[in-house]
């Protein structure tokens, strides 16, 4: 059996603000190229741990490890690219176009003195192809419809080449449509390119067939190994603290 | 038709007046971008309390200017970052408080006069040579400053966190923005006066902003329209005996007037 180091490695976490326990000792790892989704309850610590995860959040005790490195000796966050749960909801009035925020993904890595190299540029250039939104690099942001700018936002992160994408809920806004074409680009994205992706998600039964695990976290983190196999009705309603229903899908294959 | 440039303190004016349109309407896109719009406001009654020191202890009140500035602009940084205060909050307390030292000092030192006066409203006549080399080496560097790190500035008006996540020193370059801001500051009010330089920093922005396009035309933009108003408002208050600041806020005024009704028809 191959040895496998965690991107993400994380012990007894526990984030306390002011008095109230958000995340109580959470212990998990994330390995390369793993698709993991991420369920819970609003106010149940999600977002709390991926804003640990990028260092945006110092945890109350615990550590994270990312790479085998302590966050705060890790320098290339390049390799992580983040999309939060604003992407969809843009101050209309910015003055950016398409490509302005594409390119903002090559910020962090460009030379200190130079404007952004020809390798930038075709970096960039390939993220919107990706994202199929070339054909909109000269319109304003303010002027995207919510699928049209979740696109623009994934572009962005691409840019910068991440092995690891994590998206807090990036969807909420956008149709069911462009969130259709959205799961599939997820799943390519991962099975082709091997991108790592941790995602943040209330949509969890349309993603249930492409995710490797799933972790749900209120306060305490339960992880899943299996989730093509449906959560229990007492896990879930152990999870959101609510009575669960069953619900029956049926799936039509085409 | 040129005599007005027959004038040395016209030409110096001029120089001067150029320069600080320039710093100014760069400066000021990022500032509004960042929704900092009050920061000057505060930095520039902050850079008064450096003009009473000079003028009351006798140093040169332009640097004193930008020394309180730049000291100013720490503090707010520290507080905004250091306590959840509201940080337009922090702005109005700094505001106030600078203007309440600024006219204790000049009292207590005797210092209510002409000169004073100049500083709160700008005057074109008050430019010495000295200030234009004070002036054009410090702008120089402030400039400089703004656009080694544009991209990185512009990233982070548009999404701190995500700016954050990507490895950009967020919190250094927001020290080193507002630090430039203060020096831009602290320069400008020779010309445009303590109490106006605000408008020429954010004005011709939020100017430009009406177009809705692009950054950098953005940038191009604003940059235009304070230059057309700082040479429209000198060449004015010189015909016109008008005082320089204020003629210079009030083209600009009329220039934003103009494109929010250009751009708000279409």
């Amino acid at each position: 059996m191959k040895f496998r180091v965690p991107i993400f490695d994380i012990k007894n976490l526990s984030f306390v603000l002011k008095g109230q326990t958000i995340l109580s000792n959470i212990s998990l790892e994330i390995f390369c190229s793993e698709y993991i989704a991420i369920i819970g309850p609003n106010g149940g610590g999600k977002t709390t741990l991926i804003r640990m995860l990028l260092g945006l959040e110092k945890p109350t005790s615990g550590e994270v490890k990312i790479y085998g490195k302590k966050l705060s000796n890790f320098k290339e966050w390049h390799k992580i690219g983040y999309v939060g749960q604003r992407a969809s909801h843009v101050d209309a009035s910015f003055p950016a176009t398409v490509l302005d925020i594409v390119k903002m993904g090559r910020t962090s890595q460009r030379s200190m003195f130079g404007a952004f190299s020809e390798l930038d540029n075709q970096l960039v250039n390939d993220a919107m192809l990706k994202m199929d939104i070339l054909d909109l690099k000269d319109k304003m942001i303010g002027t995207l419809s919510g699928g049209q700018r979740q696109r623009v936002m994934i572009a962005r992160a691409l840019a910068s080449k991440p092995e690891i994408l994590i998206l807090d809920e990036p969807n909420t806004g956008v149709d069911v449509a462009s969130q259709k074409k959205f799961y599939a680009l997820l799943r390519e994205l991962n099975k082709k390119e091997g991108i790592t992706i941790v995602f943040i998600t209330h949509d969890i039964g349309v993603i249930a067939d492409d995710i490797a695990r799933l972790f749900t976290i209120n306060q305490k983190a339960v992880i899943c190994n299996n989730p093509k196999q449906t959560l229990s009705c007492e896990e879930m309603s152990e999870l959101y603290g609510i009575d669960a229903h069953l619900l029956h899908v049926h799936k039509h294959e085409h | 038709m040129f005599e007005i440039f027959e004038y040395d303190f016209m030409q110096r004016a001029f120089v001067a007046g150029i320069i600080i349109a320039i710093l100014a309407s760069v400066s000021g896109t990022f500032v509004v971008l960042r929704r900092y719009s009050m920061i000057s406001e505060t930095l520039a009654h902050s850079a008064l309390v450096g003009v009473a020191v000079g003028l009351v202890a006798g140093f040169n009140p332009l640097w004193m200017a930008v020394v309180f500035a730049v000291i100013s602009a720490w503090l707010i940084e520290y507080l905004r970052s250091a306590f959840t205060l509201y940080s337009d909050a922090v702005l109005a307390i700094l505001l106030s408080g600078s203007l309440a030292i600024a006219v204790i000092i000049v009292s207590l030192g005797g210092a209510f006069n002409n000169s004073l006066f100049s500083y709160l409203f700008g005057s074109i006549l008050s430019v010495s040579s000295e200030d234009v080399v004070t002036i054009a080496i410090f702008g120089s560097i402030s400039l400089g400053a703004l656009l080694l790190f544009s991209k990185e500035f512009y990233f982070i008006a548009y999404d701190e966190e995500v700016a954050k996540t990507s490895g950009i020193k967020v919190n250094l370059l927001n020290f080193l923005l507002v630090s430039v801001v203060a020096v831009i500051i602290a320069l400008s009010i020779r010309v445009v006066g303590s109490l106006l330089i605000g408008a020429l920093m954010i004005i011709p922005t939020v100017s430009a902003l009406q177009f809705r396009v692009g950054f950098l035309k953005t940038v191009i933009i604003s940059l235009f329209i304070a230059l057309f108003s700082v040479i429209a408002g000198m060449t004015l208050s010189f015909y016109f005996s008008l005082p320089s600041g204020a003629t210079i806020v009030l083209c600009v005024l009329f220039i934003f007037i103009i494109s929010l009704i250009a751009n708000n028809r279409r």
